[in-house]
C-alpha cells in the first residue's frame, strides 16, 4: 500500500489547483450578466486577436478589438471621455442592424449601423460591457450575435 | 425565440438534489425560461468549465472569455441537449473544442509555469515553519503534476474539479471507454508518485 492513497494525493492536488488557479473571483458574475439576455438563440462571436486585448480591464488602455462570427465582422474602438466613452464601430458587411451595448448595472444603449456599417455612441458609462448585434433582414430582426463580455 | 420569464418559485424542484441529478431538473427548468435554474448551473459549473480551459492551456484572461463563449453557446443548444444528465459532458466537450480553437489562434501556444503564482501565495500568520513545509510540500507536488504527460494532467484535474459523480461525464468527453477512466487515473497517480519520489520528497 503507498504511503499516500489516491484519496489523499486528489485532495492535495485539488487544493493546490485552488491556490494556483483558482476561478477569477467575478468570473461568475461576468457570466451570468452575459447570459441574461432577453432571448436564447444568439451567436456568439469571437474575438479575432486574442491575446492583444483579451479581458479587457479598467486599467487597460482604451483600444479596439475585433470580433467575429461566421458571416460576420463586427470592430468596436473605445475612447475615454470624462464620464465613461466613446465607442465608434464597423459592421462588415455592412448593413442598417441595430447595436445594442449592454453595461452591467446601466441597461443598454442602441443605435444603428449606417450603410457603411458604421456606428457611435458617443457616452457609453463603465462597467461590464457585452455588444449585441440584431442583424436584420428585410426590415425585421432575424438573428442576434453576442460578444463575451469586456471589463471598461 | 423564447423569452425569459422571472421566476416566482419559493421551493425549486431542485433543492435536496445533487450532482448530476441537481443539474438535470435545472436545465429542464432553464428551457422552462426559470433564470434561477440557469444561474445554479452557472455558479455549480463554471470551475468545471474554467479547469477544463485552463487545462488546455489557454491563458487566465482569454480563458474567462473561453468560458463565457461556452455558456453563450449554450443557451441556443438548451433544446437540443436530448438528454439533461448529459451536460456536463457537453460543457467538457465545448470548452475543449472552444479552447483547442483560442490556443491555436494564440502566437505564444504554452502558458507560462503557474509555479510563479504560487511562489506569491503569502504565507498566512500562525505556524510560521509548518507553513513553510506545507508551501514545499505543494510546491513540489505542483512540480511534479506539470511534468506528467498532458493527458494524465488533463484527467486529473477533471476527476479533482468535477467529483466522483461525474466520472462518466469525463470519460464521455474524453473519449474514453467507460470503465477505463479508474484504471487510468490510477496509472497516472502512479506516475504522479513516482515523480514525486524521484524528488526526494516525502510521499
Amino acid at each position: 500500500m503507498n504511503s499516500t492513497s489516491d484519496d489523499e494525493l486528489l485532495a492535495r492536488l485539488d487544493r493546490v489547483l485552488e491556490r494556483v488557479d483558482p476561478v477569477p473571483a467575478d468570473l461568475l458574475d461576468r457570466v451570468r450578466f452575459a447570459i441574461d439576455l432577453e432571448y436564447l438563440d444568439v451567436e456568439v462571436a469571437r474575438w479575432e486577436r486574442h491575446s492583444e486585448l483579451a479581458g479587457v480591464r479598467s486599467s487597460a488602455e482604451p483600444g479596439s478589438v475585433t470580433f467575429t462570427v461566421d458571416d460576420l465582422t463586427v470592430m468596436v474602438s473605445f475612447l475615454r471621455t470624462p464620464r465613461g466613452y466613446r465607442i465608434d464601430g464597423w459592421l462588415a458587411p455592412p448593413g442598417p442592424h441595430a447595436v445594442e451595448v449592454r453595461i452591467d448595472g446601466h441597461g443598454s444603449n442602441t443605435t444603428t449601423a449606417d450603410s457603411n456599417g458604421r456606428f457611435a455612441l458617443p457616452e457609453v458609462p463603465r462597467g461590464v460591457t457585452q455588444i449585441l448585434v440584431h442583424l436584420a433582414e428585410n426590415g425585421r430582426s432575424a438573428r442576434t450575435v453576442v460578444t463575451p463580455t469586456l471589463v471598461l | 425565440m423564447r423569452e425569459m420569464s422571472l421566476s416566482t418559485t419559493d421551493d425549486p424542484p431542485w433543492e435536496g438534489l445533487d450532482g448530476p441529478a441537481r443539474h438535470a431538473v435545472c436545465l429542464d427548468a432553464a428551457r422552462n425560461g426559470n433564470r434561477d435554474a440557469l444561474h445554479v448551473l452557472v455558479d455549480e459549473l463554471t470551475p468545471l468549465v474554467w479547469h477544463v480551459v485552463r487545462g488546455q492551456g489557454v491563458e487566465r484572461p482569454a480563458a474567462e472569455d473561453v468560458v463565457q463563449t461556452v455558456w453563450l453557446a449554450l443557451l441556443r443548444n438548451l433544446d437540443r441537449l436530448d438528454q439533461p444528465r448529459a451536460l456536463a459532458a457537453w460543457l467538457i466537450t465545448t470548452a475543449r473544442r472552444e479552447a483547442v480553437r483560442v490556443r491555436s489562434a494564440e502566437r505564444s501556444p504554452t502558458s507560462p509555469l503557474p509555479t510563479e503564482v504560487l511562489d506569491q501565495v503569502p504565507t498566512t500568520d500562525g505556524q510560521p515553519e509548518a507553513e513553510a513545509l506545507r508551501g514545499d510540500r505543494d510546491r513540489r507536488l505542483w512540480s511534479a503534476f506539470r511534468r506528467l504527460p498532458p493527458r494524465c494532467q488533463e484527467l486529473l484535474r477533471l476527476t479533482v474539479v468535477a467529483g466522483r459523480a461525474r466520472y462518466q461525464a469525463v470519460a464521455e468527453a474524453l473519449g474514453m471507454p467507460r470503465g477505463s477512466i479508474g484504471p487510468t487515473r490510477g496509472r497516472c497517480l502512479e506516475t504522479l508518485r513516482a515523480l514525486l519520489g524521484a524528488e526526494g520528497g516525502t510521499r
